[in-house]
């Protein structure tokens, strides 16, 4: 059972790039593209809360298992 | 994302020792083979020692021969670890020793100094061996402590690194 991103599907909703996210979450262009796929090996508890404040969503909205 | 050191001086200082050292150990093995092969008279060799012709003093010259051949032997050893040591500290001078290859280098050392004392006990063997009490052989070598901790410090050493190289590894993942 894998831990899986749902980065993409979740900007897609909102209608929102990764550039915009960047800006507001206060996170490199770079570390969002891992964390958007896939490639990140941990996320910390601080990015999680930014980037759910910015999509106004709930961390298991970001992270599900596969 | 690494940074390359710039401010020590002791790192460019090894490097040019490491690069002096492996130079030297090549001309030490030249030098006992010259002496190996050139200058095999046991008349010679009887005379810089101030032997008399016996038994005892032909054991000692084949027990030297023994010792002489086993140097040799160690001068690839040497250079295996020195050449090692200078790629570690080239990784450190660019800023990125936590590795994963200056962990299995440490490792490879650490099985290289483990054979260099496993040859110093056996030249410690030898020594005793042909060593009497009129021709007396005192060699640096056989048991050495320090040595022995020397090889359980370097395989401690490559476990930090390997676990400082999956941590760094962890860190470079991590959003």
């Amino acid at each position: 059972m894998a831990i899986v991103v749902k980065l993409d599907d979740l900007l897609h909703e909102r209608r929102m790039t990764l550039t915009e996210l960047a800006e507001k979450v206060d996170l490199s262009l770079a570390n969002l593209s891992i964390l958007k796929t896939g490639k990140a090996r941990a996320i910390r508890f601080s990015t999680l809360e930014s980037i759910c404040k910015a999509l106004a969503c709930q961390p298991g909205d970001i992270l599900k298992s596969d | 994302m690494s940074t390359p050191i710039a401010s020590s001086a002791a790192l460019p200082i090894a490097h040019g020792l490491l690069r002096i050292l492996i130079v030297l150990n090549w001309l030490f093995a030249a030098a006992i083979l010259v002496l190996l092969l050139f200058m095999p008279h046991e008349q010679w060799i009887l005379r810089s020692f101030k032997l008399a012709p016996s038994p005892d003093a032909d054991r000692l010259i084949a027990g030297l021969r023994a010792v002489a051949v086993l140097g040799v032997a160690c001068v690839p050893v040497n250079h295996f670890i020195l050449k090692r040591l200078l790629a570690m500290v080239a990784s450190v001078r660019a800023g990125d020793p936590f590795v994963a290859s200056n962990a299995q280098r440490l490792r490879a050392i650490a099985w290289a100094l483990f054979s260099l004392q496993i040859v110093s006990l056996v030249i410690g063997c030898i020594a005793n061996a042909v060593s009497t009490p009129a021709h007396p052989l005192h060699l640096d070598a056989g048991l050495s402590p320090t040595g022995w901790l020397a090889v359980l410090l370097t395989f401690l050493l490559a476990g930090v690194f390997a676990e400082g190289a999956r941590m760094r590894d962890d860190l470079e993942g991590t959003v």
